[in-house]
């Protein structure tokens, strides 16, 4: 019905071939898209302000609780932990009550540095997520699920992230910070 | 006893048997749909709802790759705008039961609302496959555009247009995919639209013609 039948078939083949191709090289094109569009989201001031400087330079990874549901262990403020699990200082001025674990290097995804960095808590960061089309879905982090319209929120060098974690890139000095936001 | 439960699938396992079961499924309704009598077009368009929602809840593993776009393009197409919002909120519903419900079912829906009401506006130039698939394509973006704008619920207006380039890649995923699905569907299923669409064509025949 639509005009020359070979020329169906070769359109129904081409367009087999072209998916096929691009569900292949979805990752890889995903992955170098992030990187070329990261710079389109100016960074908010200065990521590592408010950190310790020991971390100036390296890959931090930030959990924030909300005000009413704080975490037991980390209800005192913000809690430092550096990438060997050790838990060195507490800021009690700061905004947000959780804890920041830091001094990575060599990291590109976002997903890998989140779960090495909470790791090293021995499970009081714990994460929870399901994997979708889109990539891994946070869901809980801490035994904290927010609910209702509540959402754990990613922002990545003080700006949210326009990816999902699965699909972040992070440079040398990245801060990823996790927040309970409302639609 | 080793059951089932007890064999681990892999990734491409498990698509392989979605891929197996959306086929299954597929061929089932369309088995049924050679039963039914002409005209039927309510049922019909049950039957696609049917195979939207599984098409999308099986088609999950691969990144924004479903037919639910193409179907309710074909059907603002063939059974113009009204039953085409009819469809696409049913399947964005249905389907979001089984993968997950919130405030982004209705940017869903609305998506393919309007990609069914783009359907039935350019109908009558929509006359050859190539002009289908193409559109079918275009359409993977306007939907993504579509559901980018649900950001705004958390970032200003400013951030839109990098959240819309950060997507671009899903966007082209969603639109290889559109391509595939209208290569294979448009021709088989305007046919199977028309069949059903014959009481509605003799009514508007019969209807007096006036100077």
């Amino acid at each position: 019905m639509f005009g020359i039948f070979s020329a169906e078939n070769r359109l129904k083949a081409l367009s087999a071939i072209w998916l096929v191709f691009f569900v292949i090289s979805a990752s890889a094109i995903s992955h170098e898209w992030a990187r070329m569009t990261s710079e389109l989201v100016a960074e908010e001031g200065e990521p590592h302000y408010g950190l310790p400087d020991l971390w100036d330079g390296q890959q931090v990874v930030c959990i924030h609780f909300p005000d009413n549901s704080t975490h037991p262990d980390y209800s005192d403020g913000r809690h430092h932990i550096d990438y060997d699990g050790t838990d060195f200082m507490t800021d009690s001025d700061s905004n947000a009550t959780g804890a920041c674990v830091g001094g990575f290097s060599g990291y590109e995804n976002g997903f890998d540095l989140m779960l090495d960095a909470t790791n090293v808590t021995g499970g009081k960061l714990e994460v929870g997520y399901s994997v979708s089309e889109w990539g891994p879905y946070v869901q809980s982090i801490g035994g904290h699920e927010p609910t209702g319209d509540a959402y754990w929120a990613l922002y990545h060098d003080g700006a949210m992230a326009m990816v999902g974690i699965g699909d972040l890139v992070v440079d040398e000095d990245s801060v990823i910070v996790w927040q309970v936001d409302t639609w | 006893m080793l059951g089932a439960h007890a064999i681990e699938v892999g990734p491409l396992g498990m698509l392989a048997i979605n891929i197996s079961l959306l086929v299954l499924v597929g061929w089932a309704l369309l088995r049924a749909e050679r039963g039914l009598p002409d005209g039927r077009e309510w049922t019909l368009l049950v039957m696609l709802a049917i195979f939207g929602i599984f098409g999308r809840v099986l088609l999950e593993p691969l990144p924004n790759i479903q037919p639910v776009t193409v179907l309710v393009l074909l059907v603002g197409v063939h059974m113009g705008a009204k039953r085409s919002i009819a469809l696409a909120a049913v399947i964005a519903l249905g389907s979001n039961m089984l993968i997950g419900h919130g405030l982004w079912t209705l940017y869903q829906a609305l998506g393919w609302s309007l990609v069914g009401c783009l359907g039935a506006f350019v109908a009558p130039r929509l006359n050859t496959l190539p002009r289908i698939a193409g559109t079918a394509a275009l359409c993977g973006f306007l939907f993504g555009w579509v559901i980018s704008l649900s950001i705004l619920h958390t970032l200003g207006p400013s951030m839109l247009p990098a959240y819309i380039i950060a997507g671009l890649p899903y966007d082209l995923l969603h639109a290889m995919g559109n391509l595939f699905f209208a290569a294979w569907l448009a021709s088989p299923l305007a046919d199977i639209i028309n069949r059903h669409q014959v009481v509605t064509l003799e009514a508007s025949e019969n209807v007096p013609v006036t100077a």
